[in-house]
């Protein structure tokens, strides 16, 4: 299905077409968001929420501003570090690092977790401290460049080029993976 | 502008990532449209970031499926059949299985009781906010009149205390021996010693506006006006100007707000101190 017919159906409130966009980008925006918020149950909640609202807001989407995906997943982003900060988790006792993400998934029980993790690992092991550092703490901890660029006293244009810098490894090992 | 270093600048993906200002998206957006290289760019990181999710992620859990789903329920539109709509080879038919009608009835029906107890009860509201005004209104009218009646009370407990304490003298003054008013009859009561006097209206005609009853103290050194007497406030006691001597009280009919000397052909009524 094209983007345009995707969206048409979306905006006319199509049941087959939703599923569709569940069935394609379902993995991929659950990701944006447990690897916030890593409590498989708040979770769910969370995607379950913001799922939701991308299907009653698609008539905010507008396509001159980005494209879909990016848009549905920073939906799912700002909800996932919502409730991050919101006083419902705690997040005592949990680091939220890479390793939590990678080995927390591996020691998942059931193979379909397991295959759904294969390549994690190998993307990560590409990028060196700076980059790992800088995708752990946008990707997994839910902070914006600034804060970063404020909490860990790194000019701002080092963490943009430093995101810039790791999001092309990750490029370059998608691709290879 | 160079193209490469805007590209490198690491804009772009923290375009993606949301986190630009909208005048910086703007900025992003119109050099996309106007560098291939750019849109290119972003176009290859969007991929790139939707097959890390991709690849990185699980499939949510089919009980959160299931849940999406029953969330959107009521919003999905069921399909209107395409041929009323127009051209059948452009229109793309999303059949309605069966298993849907039976929900799809329900919730018209659900939709349609719910739109009617939205009517009456925004009706019910309407008249309830309109009777809460009008209620509102009746307390204030309420409250006024309740200070007016503290305000008469607190005023006749006061005189009914100078009544008790004082020693009053009771002075008929009747109408009987002049031309106006026979029947005419309005007492007073004086406390010679606290110099207090008040008046009671028995029986005494309405005035004109352009007039007034004065009462007059009349002593040694003469008539002295001792204040106006309204004529409706019957068998109710009215404070006048106190007095000291006087031998006799009248009341004549004055022009409006009173006179410095009694018009004596307009008596109304008198009596003497006994």
């Amino acid at each position: 299905m094209q983007e345009e017919q995707l969206i048409a159906g979306l905006r006319a409130k199509d049941r087959k077409t939703t599923e569709y966009l569940y069935d394609k980008y379902s993995r991929a925006l659950f990701a944006v968001v447990s690897r916030i918020v890593f409590d498989k149950d708040i979770a769910e909640e969370v995607f379950h929420d913001s799922f939701v609202k991308i299907t009653n807001k698609i008539d905010r989407y507008e396509e001159t501003k980005g494209r879909l995906y990016t848009w549905m997943a920073n939906i799912c982003r700002n909800s996932a570090i919502d409730k991050l900060r919101s006083k419902e988790i705690s997040q005592a006792g949990k680091t939220n690092t890479i390793d939590d993400f990678v080995y927390g998934m591996e020691s998942q029980s059931g193979t379909q977790e397991h295959i759904d993790g294969i390549g994690v690992k190998e993307l990560m092991v590409a990028l060196n401290e700076d980059q790992k550092f800088i995708i752990e703490y946008i990707y997994f901890k839910g902070y914006t460049h600034s804060e970063v660029s404020e909490e860990f006293e790194i000019p701002l244009g080092t963490v943009k080029s430093r995101v810039r810098a790791a999001i092309q490894v990750l490029k370059k090992n998608v691709a290879r993976i | 502008m160079n193209i490469q270093s805007y590209i490198s600048s690491g804009k772009l993906e923290l375009f993606l990532l949301g986190e630009l200002t909208d005048r910086e998206r703007e900025e992003v957006l119109d050099r996309a449209k106007r560098y291939p290289e750019i849109q290119q760019e972003l176009n290859d990181l969007e991929e790139t970031m939707f097959a890390f999710d991709s690849m990185t992620g699980v499939v949510p859990s089919q009980e959160v499926k299931d849940k999406i789903f029953t969330s959107l329920e009521s919003t999905f539109i069921l399909k209107e059949n395409p041929k009323l709509i127009g051209d059948t080879a452009q229109v793309k038919v999303i059949p309605i299985t069966s298993a849907w009608k039976p929900f799809a009835i329900a919730a018209s029906i659900a939709a349609i009781l719910a739109s009617g107890a939205a009517f009456y009860y925004a009706d019910k509201y309407q008249e309830r906010n309109q009777q809460f005004t009008a209620l509102l209104q009746d307390q204030s009218v309420m409250a006024d009149n309740l200070n007016q009646v503290k305000f008469d009370y607190e005023k006749k407990g006061s005189q009914l205390d100078k009544l008790i304490a004082g020693d009053y003298k009771k002075v008929k003054m009747l109408g009987d021996s002049f031309e106006l008013q026979k029947d005419a009859r309005v007492d007073v009561l004086w406390d010679q010693e606290a110099e207090d006097v008040f008046v009671a209206v028995n029986q005494l005609n309405g005035l004109s506006d352009e007039l007034d009853y004065q009462l007059w103290a009349i002593g040694e050194d003469g008539p002295v006006g001792i204040g106006l007497v309204n004529a409706g406030e019957k068998m109710a006691l009215q404070q006048m100007k106190s007095v000291a001597d006087a031998g006799t009280f009248a009341i004549t009919i004055e022009p409006k707000g009173g006179s410095i000397a009694p018009n004596l052909e307009k008596l109304v009524v008198l009596g003497e101190v006994s």
